[in-house]
């Protein structure tokens, strides 16, 4: 498949041009093929989800398309252009990403922590900040009004001025989509976003999905919570051993007998809590 | 497990109620009147003991044989006494005097009464031994002995009452806190001055124990806590007193004998700080920093018209050899950086301390016989002459506002104006983008790369514009000194400023704050240099110092809580109860 | 240059590499595990030489023996030397540290390696008298060989560089079997791959631990023999420099593979000597010879860094987000 193929719609509900076309990644350590000619497509405003049992080679997808690793083969467009091979450019270029194992600087500020997520959309360099100009002022009350904002759009402005590492488990999960979307992206990766949180907090995370998208971002989801997942997504793919199984939009992917049998154990019936994975937490 | 020890720069762990002191337990035995009471009357026989002869001869160094008027250490007990009675005030509950115990007064009280008596305790001791036997005391001495011992029984028999701080009933209005802040910056200096300038080992040790006990009083009290709360938000006030009261200390000086050591720390300081940019923001452990002193000390040597230098009729004005000092510098850090930066951090520890070595090896070498004709050798260059800028000699006596500036004075002028450079630069670029960036790097290079930052180029500035601190300060030392030789920079030395101590400073201070290194490098320079009896067993010292210290408080001695003042601590604390109560509340619904 | 001289240049620096290499296993293994550098590392091995050394010079009929006889019982004066620093070490400054941040435990090596040289400094006994002397500042005399060098072809081997390499070569070969075969070794291996999923699989990796710290300070005795057989004398500050170049050896190789420690130090010490023994060679070039040497050593490090930072025999980790 070549990348000059214009982007096949989606099978259901792909709005407007493509955002993110992936096209046959892999990715090997050594021996172990992680992720196998995996393709993707997400479209303006879409949410796609990604699902998977353990091991399954989605967060090295994202690593791959985050520029954390070079995947050994297949090739990666944001919005048209290929994505640069380092993760500070992919973030420039407009995709944020959070962390299933949360990597927030603990000892920072909250707000701090949302600010540099600012960092790729200002400038200001060494002598501006011993300077202090007119320009280097309003360029820091713009990041520090831009980091309220976030703060207060995921609800947890009123921690703005502790520090990451005080917080509560559920709101540094919110403090690391707030630090992504500080760099005003076009496309944010969450991975694993409500792991270890209770019920109500995923439901309230899937509520913030969709003001994300309100936003006009498109979003891809790595979860293992199904109930969120089939309410949330527009679209899931499935990846089983690296390879993407199915995908197509939630009834469908509910439905078929492979994703059945190789993740989802029983059919998955709306409103069953259960469909948890049981290692569902476990990196 | 992980969370047990504390990180860099981490703020302190949520504080463990004192089971202890949750309560004020009623001490049974003694009311707490009468330890009061005991407190009051030995303070005041404690002052009164100090205008009382402790010997009767004058052969104790620091004449304590007068009376009618303090002496020598006598001073220290006096001044000690003071304050015990001032904090028996917040005992009392005194209007206005509660403002210096937000955390209770108790341990206030015990720190000071421990430190008015341990210092004299051990002066009259020293007098007993060193004169050899108790008779050498007069009624004085006896005075003194009983008065301090008081307070100390009283304090301990109050109830320990330490509790959370209490905050402050209104905050004060901004010209009390600039007065605040300038008496204690003040006070500060005065205790720092008295340090510096005692001139034997006996004095400085009862000094330091007086100092550090009071110093543990006052931190358990919470009226440190307090004041840096204050500065933190008064920065520019606190900024400005600082200076001040660093210039106030060398009007303060009748010769030029202490402004040697005065200008000794204040390079070992200055250069510190810079090192704490390197280290305490970007979290880079560089082991070959003295070097890029020594770069910038060599570089403005050499093109300073000094006869023995390679370029010995080059003597370009100051401004160009700070401006090739500085430059050379960066190039050195770019050179030793570049390939570095980009692997693991453990690989700069390395090649910095390798750097070091080179470096020193290099100038050896660059004598003409082993090597190109530069350096001059082990002998290094000599005759560096004094700097003379704007018609100011600094090499000859100047009289100022009718006091006269030695040498020494002179550069102590110039060095404070190069520290409020880098404690300016470092403030400024703390607080920025660029601050944010290698914080961020220091605690997760990789999410900061995630977040847009070049990782790489953001390590590269912050090694280069250390390399540059130090170069700029070495441009000075070369002056100061007169001499630049190889062996002045080396990993470690018995004295500062070498790559270990500064390292240590930075570390014992508190890493990525402005005090802590300076701290740190006017105790690692003091101490040493004060206590005589250490002899050769400096280094050795200095060795279990670090690792005592980090095995027991490794975040310094002024601990970087990066801005976190103690409401927020609440804030989340109300904010998880918050989060509990909606769970537990929702929870409730479900079940119904 | 004739071959001679080029292949005299290449022994001495094997001899000088093999040194290097058996103080880089220590670094490597305790690097391998618990990601330190144990600044210490070089008085380990300074330890060990003068442990042998007051062995020798304490145990009055060790002195009656021939060299060559005394040299185990030196040997174990200057394992227990290195290895009892070494464990004390281990248990009383590092291990409090475990997990503490990255800063903390490398300071605190540097610390144990500042206090290290000072005791030895302070109160190493002078030979002889056993007295007690404050500040031993000049380099003690060790013991050295009497007989004559070998010689092969025109190339002349020093009997205590032909011992280095044979004990490197036999400490090695005892390494790769205790790492393979041996219940301990195969643990140690684990625990360097993940210590905590070592830790579920009821691995005492505390023990693991101190075995790496053991067999290294144990190796960096016997590098100290050779350099005091090599070189006739003992230094309490012999640490530093070598211990700087052991380092650049494991860095050299690859640090966390042993094997690479050894290679590291072979080309090291290899390429240092035919450096510095070139450039003296030649009219033009001789002032850059033997006071330079450590410079290229820094410079051979450098350009490896820079062309294969993962070190000859290094793997490429990938963080893992
Ligand atoms: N840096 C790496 N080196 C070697 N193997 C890796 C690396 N990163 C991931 N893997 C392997 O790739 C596979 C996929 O892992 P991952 O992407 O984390 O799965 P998922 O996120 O779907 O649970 C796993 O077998 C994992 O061990
Ligand atoms: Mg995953």
């Amino acid at each position: 498949m070549t990348s000059t193929m214009t982007t096949e719609p989606g099978p259901a509900g792909a709005v407007g041009t493509s955002v993110l076309e992936a096209r046959g990644v892999t990715m090997r350590f050594g021996g172990l093929t992680a992720v196998d000619g995996v393709d993707l497509t997400v479209g303006d405003r879409e949410i796609v989800g990604l699902i998977g049992p353990n091991g399954a080679g989605k967060t090295t997808f994202f690593n791959c398309l985050t520029g954390l690793y070079v995947p050994t083969s297949g090739d990666v467009r944001y919005k048209g252009t290929v994505l640069p091979s380092k993760p500070y450019r992919v973030t420039q270029a407009g995709i944020a990403r959070t962390f299933q194992n949360i990597r927030l600087f603990a000892n920072m500020t909250v707000l701090e922590n949302v600010m540099v997520g600012r960092h790729c959309r200002t400038k200001e360099g060494l002598f501006s900040a011993i300077g202090r100009g007119p320009r280097y002022r309003a360029a820091e009350r713009d990041s520090r009004e831009n980091a309220r904002e976030l703060l207060d759009f995921l609800g947890i402005g009123r921690h703005a001025g502790s520090l990451a590492r005080n917080l509560p488990y559920g709101d540094q999960r919110k403090l690391e989509i707030a630090r992504a979307m500080a760099s005003d992206p076009g496309l944010i990766l969450l991975d694993e976003p409500t792991a270890g949180m209770n019920p109500q907090e995923t439901r309230a995370t899937q509520d913030v999905v969709f003001k994300i998208r309100e936003r006009g971002l498109a979003v891809v989801v790595i979860e293992h919570d199904m109930r969120f997942i089939f309410g949330l997504c527009d679209r899931v793919a499935v990846l089983v051993q690296g390879r993407k199984l199915v995908e197509g939009t939630p009834q469908v992917v509910r439905a078929d007998e492979r994703v059945i049998a190789a993740y989802l154990g029983t059919p998955y019936e709306d409103g069953a809590a259960g469909a948890r994975e049981d290692e569902g937490t476990a990196s | 497990m992980a969370d047990k020890v504390p990180e860099w720069g981490s703020a302190s762990q949520p504080r463990q109620p004192d089971t202890l002191s949750a309560q004020p337990q009623r001490n049974a035995a003694v009311s707490p009147a009468l330890a009061k009471a005991l407190i009051g009357l030995g303070a005041l026989a404690t002052i009164a003991s100090t205008f009382l002869a402790w010997t009767w001869t004058t052969s104790f160094p620091g004449d304590l044989s007068v009376t009618g008027y303090p002496g020598g250490n006598q001073v220290i007990t006096l001044v000690v006494g003071v304050l015990l009675l001032v904090a028996l005030g917040t005992a009392y509950g005194l209007p206005g005097l509660r403002w210096l115990a937000p955390r209770g007064h108790v341990r206030l009280l015990r720190g000071l009464a421990l430190a008015g008596a341990v210092s004299t305790w051990y002066i009259l001791l020293a007098v007993a031994i060193e004169l050899n036997g108790i008779a050498n005391w007069v009624t004085g001495s006896w005075v003194a002995l009983t008065a301090t011992a008081l307070p100390v029984a009283g304090a301990f028999l109050l109830a320990d009452d330490r509790h959370e701080a209490a905050r402050p009933p209104a905050a004060l209005p901004r010209w009390a806190q600039t007065v605040i802040i300038l008496a204690a910056i003040i006070s500060a200096m005065f205790i720092a001055d008295y340090g510096i300038t005692t001139s034997f080992t006996e004095e400085f040790i009862g000094f330091a124990l007086a100092v550090g006990l009071a110093a543990w009083g006052l931190n358990s009290s919470g009226v440190l806590a307090r004041l840096t709360e204050l500065n933190a938000r008064n920065r520019v006030a606190t900024s400005a007193a600082a200076f001040a009261a660093a210039l106030l200390f060398v009007f303060l000086q009748t010769s030029d004998q202490y402004n040697t050591i005065a200008d000794d720390i204040l390079i070992f300081a200055t250069v510190a700080l810079g090192l704490n940019i390197v280290v305490g923001l970007a979290g880079l452990l560089d082991l070959g920093y003295v070097a890029f002193l020594g770069v910038g000390a060599y570089s403005a040597a050499l093109v300073s018209g000094a006869a023995s230098s390679r370029f010995a009729h080059t003597a370009l004005p100051f401004w160009a050899q700070i401006l090739i000092g500085v430059g050379v510098s960066i190039i050195a850090g770019v050179i030793i950086g570049a390939p570095t930066l980009r692997l693991r951090g453990d690989y700069l520890a390395i090649v910095t301390l390798g750097f070091g070595e080179i470096f020193r090896i290099v100038v050896n070498n660059l004598n003409g016989v082993s090597g190109p004709s530069l350096t001059n050798g082990p002998e290094g260059v000599y005759g560096v002459p004094d700097l003379s800028l704007f018609g100011y000699d600094f090499g000859k006596p100047h009289v100022l506002f009718g006091v006269t500036f030695g040498k020494f004075g002179n550069y102590y002028l110039l060095l404070l104006v190069a520290m409020a450079i880098v404690v300016f630069i470092y403030a400024r670029v703390n607080e920025s983008r660029l601050g944010r960036a290698w914080v961020a790097i220091r605690e997760d290079e990789t999410a900061a790369e995630a977040m847009g930052i070049h990782g790489y180029r953001f390590k590269l500035l912050a090694f280069a514009l250390g390399a540059s601190l130090a170069g700029f300060a070495g441009t000075i030392n070369a002056h100061l000194l007169n001499t630049v030789t190889p062996d002045q920079y080396m990993f470690s030395a018995s004295s500062p400023p070498n790559s270990a101590f500064l390292l240590a400073a930075v570390v014992l201070g508190g890493m990525g704050t402005i005090s802590g290194p300076l701290l740190g490098a006017s105790l690692l320079y003091l101490v040493p240099a004060k206590f005589e009896f250490f002899q050769n067993k400096q280094l050795l010292l200095f060795g279990l110092a670090l690792i005592l210290m980090m095995r027991f408080r490794p975040e310094g001695l002024v601990p970087n809580k990066r801005r976190q003042l103690e409401f927020h601590e609440e804030e989340v604390a109300e904010a998880e109860a918050h989060a509990v109560a909606e769970a537990d509340a929702s929870e409730a619904e479900a079940v119904a | 240059m004739t071959t001679t001289v080029f292949l005299q240049l290449v022994t001495n620096g094997i001899a000088q590499g093999a040194m290097y290499g058996l103080i880089a296993v220590g670094y490597t293994m305790v690097y391998g595990i618990i990601q330190l550098i144990n600044f210490a590392h070089g008085e380990f091995f300074m330890f060990g030489g003068f442990g042998a050394l007051a062995v020798y010079l304490w145990i009055p009929p060790v002195q009656h023996l021939p060299l060559l006889a005394a040299l185990p019982i030196m040997l174990v004066g200057g394992m227990i030397a290195s290895v009892v620093i070494a464990v004390l070490a281990e248990r009383f400054a590092y291990r409090p540290l475990r997990n503490a941040p990255r800063l903390a435990p490398l300071i605190t090596a540097i610390g144990v390696s500042i206090l290290l040289q000072q005791l030895v400094f302070l109160w190493y006994p002078q030979p002889g008298g056993g007295k007690v002397q404050v500040g031993v500042n000049a380099p003690v005399q060790f013991p050295t060989f009497a007989g004559k060098p070998f010689h092969l072809g025109g190339v002349l081997i020093q009997r205590a560089n032909l011992l280095t390499v044979i004990v490197a070569f036999l400490c090695m070969a005892y390494l790769a079997y205790f790492v393979a075969k041996t219940r301990t070794g195969r643990a140690m291996q684990a625990t360097a791959q993940d210590p905590d999923t070592a830790r579920l699989m009821g691995i005492n990796t505390d023990k693991v631990i101190v075995v790496a710290f053991v067999l290294g300070a144990a190796f960096a005795a016997v590098a100290s023999i050779t350099y005091g057989l090599r070189f006739g004398q003992v230094s309490y500050d012999m640490g530093f420099s070598a211990g700087l170049k052991a380092f650049t050896a494991a860095v050299l190789g690859g640090i966390g593979n042993i094997y690479g420690a050894m290679v590291g130090g072979l080309v090291l010490g290899i390429a240092e000597q035919v450096t510095t023994g070139v450039l003296a060679n030649y009219h033009a070039t001789q002032q850059w010879g033997t006071a330079w040497q450590d410079v290229w050593a820094f410079l051979l490090l450098i350009i490896v860094l820079l062309v294969r930072p993962q070190g000859l025999l290094g793997e490429r980790v990938a963080d893992r987000a």
